[in-house]
């Protein structure tokens, strides 16, 4: 027999299949956010998800909650006004590097400042996948994308020392380590306050195959060789994943 | 009823609480951070001061999609902050109110001084089309009274409405009564009760549509359907017929209480309501063989007003933040003296 697969029911199921590549990171993330809230008994009605843009921001038209599609960067403030208006309700962001760092790094300095208690969950490629495949601000020294094609100069966002500079929960996972990266998102979303989850995904259609990946399996499979579980520690080294409460 | 001196920008804060503001965000800026000062004291309501305009828009359409009446303030530089925000709001019809106290620009321009430089950026300052309901009060008493008309607006249309100021009326104290006026219910259900999604991309009830024409006209129809039927009912202007003129005076805002002292020798017509623009100028008109329009820019409404008629409209403009009733009838000789 086999196992029904009820965390579905956090998605809108006659949208599915989601539009995004083969290989894209982003169905994982949707499934570990449903696993956690499945896990925590987050009740449909109570529960607002957030998104800003870029292929991430679609992600919360695909959960069956009241759901907001923002502008771009401007996922926080508009869900800090939903949790600020009604605290009651677990509200939630899913969104991108570029969203979060970039156009709306702004707020994500001072969300974390106020310690507003919602919880982000940052898809971070590493890449402006939706435009075709630009630097952003959490892309590596050296990388080659479309708009740094000698390589990125520019040192990536810190976006732990951020975070933790104001206190607040920080988690860096990866979509190879599924389970670690639940935990991150479970974990988070029992935090009182702010709470941030990076997790590093793979783009394959406009980041890997510039980088000279085969298919996302082998971005993949380089996540589980560059990054290792540290659980105790206050500062994640650049190739650590771990919880900082 | 208790009469009391308040100053422009102070009533509309106490309106915007009696008429159910449960939540305001907003940044410091001359001329407008009184309304902010007066709302920190008030304990019914949630004040957040925000790092920029950009969130304070943001924060208050999260708040209200959450089932809070909300509101922000600012002037012109935050304004054209506000503007991507603005048409999401439109886009995802969400029941706002923006108040904009108008300063001199461009730019920083002169923070203390009043013009009338953002009456196109209500209309046309966000990208796409979208359909605003814009008032712009002259007096204390009026900023009190459509404060309350612009909540009740903006519930009954799904939508930001903006009321426009200046740092003049803003700024002026008068004795006003404290009256109640009638507060329209809030109709869309607050988040966390079922499962819509709202978004700035064209959609169809609560799902993106990016590549059918059809659903864009679609929901642009329904936009503009709702803003007709829904300002219908604020057809908000003043008229002062003057028999013995052929010259009708149109002139809003601050520089429209300078227009009262030529009511001898011109007919004048004040929008309150400014856009969508009050048809009923068009029979008005009919009555005078000139029609000027005079503001405080470079000639904005004019271009409206223009539209609206189909026939040339003389403009008066003034520059500056000074309204000087010598200027501006030596600039209305001027006009007569042409024709």
């Amino acid at each position: 027999m086999t196992k029904e697969l009820t965390y579905l029911n956090y998605l809108k199921q006659d949208r599915l299949p989601h539009q995004w590549c083969p290989g894209c990171g982003n169905g994982i993330i949707l499934k570990l956010s449903c696993l956690a809230m499945e896990k925590l008994n987050f009740p449909k009605k109570g529960t607002v998800m957030v998104s800003g843009i870029g292929c991430s921001g679609r992600s919360a038209g695909f959960f069956d909650l009241d759901s907001v599609h923002t502008a771009h960067g401007r996922a926080l403030p508009v869900a800090e006004g939903i949790k600020l208006a009604n605290e009651e309700l677990n509200v939630m962001v899913i969104s991108g590097d570029g969203d979060l760092f970039g156009i709306g790094g702004n707020h994500l300095l001072h969300a974390s400042r106020r310690n507003t208690d919602i919880t982000v969950i940052c898809i971070s490629n590493a890449i402006y996948g939706m435009t075709g495949g630009q630097c952003s601000p959490a892309t590596e020294i050296s990388s080659k994308t479309l708009t740094t094609p000698r390589g990125n100069v520019d040192t990536p966002v810190n976006v732990q020392a951020i975070v933790t500079a104001h206190n607040c929960f920080y988690a860096r996972s990866t979509t190879y380590h599924f389970n670690h990266a639940m935990k991150c998102i479970f974990e988070a979303l029992q935090h009182k306050g702010f709470s941030f989850v990076e997790i590093k995904s793979q783009c394959i259609t406009n980041d890997g195959r510039r980088r000279g990946f085969k298919n996302s399996y082998e971005m993949l499979m380089s996540y589980k060789e560059d990054y290792k579980i540290n659980n105790n520690t206050n500062a994640l080294e650049h190739n650590e994943i771990g919880i900082i409460k | 009823m208790a009469k009391r001196l308040l100053q422009g920008n102070q009533a509309i804060a106490l309106a915007a609480v009696k008429a159910g503001l449960n939540f305001f965000a907003g940044y410091p800026i001359t001329p407008a951070s009184e309304i902010l000062h007066e709302l920190v004291n008030q304990k019914t309501i949630k004040v957040l001061q925000m790092e920029d305009e950009i969130a304070s828009i943001n924060t208050i359409i999260g708040a209200s999609l959450a089932g809070a009446k909300s509101m922000t303030a600012t002037s012109g530089p935050g304004f054209s902050l506000m503007q991507e925000s603005i048409g999401h709001a439109h886009m995802m019809e969400v029941p706002l109110v923006i108040v904009n106290v108008q300063r001199v620009g461009p730019s920083t321009g002169m923070p203390t001084f009043p013009a009338q430089g953002d009456i196109l950026q209500c209309k046309y300052g966000s990208h796409g089309d979208y359909f605003p309901i814009v008032f712009y009060p002259n007096s204390v008493a009026e900023l009190y009274e459509f404060t309350f008309k612009a909540f009740n607006a903006a519930e009954e249309s799904l939508s930001p409405v903006i009321i426009l100021s200046d740092s003049y009326v803003g700024h002026l104290y008068e004795t006003i009564e404290e009256a109640d006026y009638p507060i329209s219910k809030r109709t869309l259900a607050p988040l966390g009760t079922s499962n819509r999604h709202f978004t700035g991309l064209t959609h169809e009830g609560s799902i993106p549509e990016t590549s059918d024409p059809e659903a864009h006209k679609k929901l642009m129809n329904h936009f503009k359907a709702k803003q007709k039927t829904v300002s219908g009912k604020y057809n908000s202007y003043e008229y002062i017929e003057n028999k013995s003129s052929d010259t009708l005076l149109i002139a809003y805002g601050a520089l429209s209480r300078a227009a009262y002292d030529l009511k001898e020798n011109f007919a004048i017509y004040r929008p309150v309501r400014i856009f969508p623009i009050v048809e009923k100028l068009r029979d008005i008109a009919k009555k005078y063989k000139e029609i000027v329009v005079m503001e405080m820019n470079a000639g904005q409404y004019v271009n409206e007003v223009e539209g609206l008629l189909h026939r040339q409209v003389k403009r008066i403009p003034i520059m500056g933040g000074n309204i000087d009733l010598n200027e501006i009838s030596t600039k209305l000789r001027r006009i007569k003296k042409k024709k």
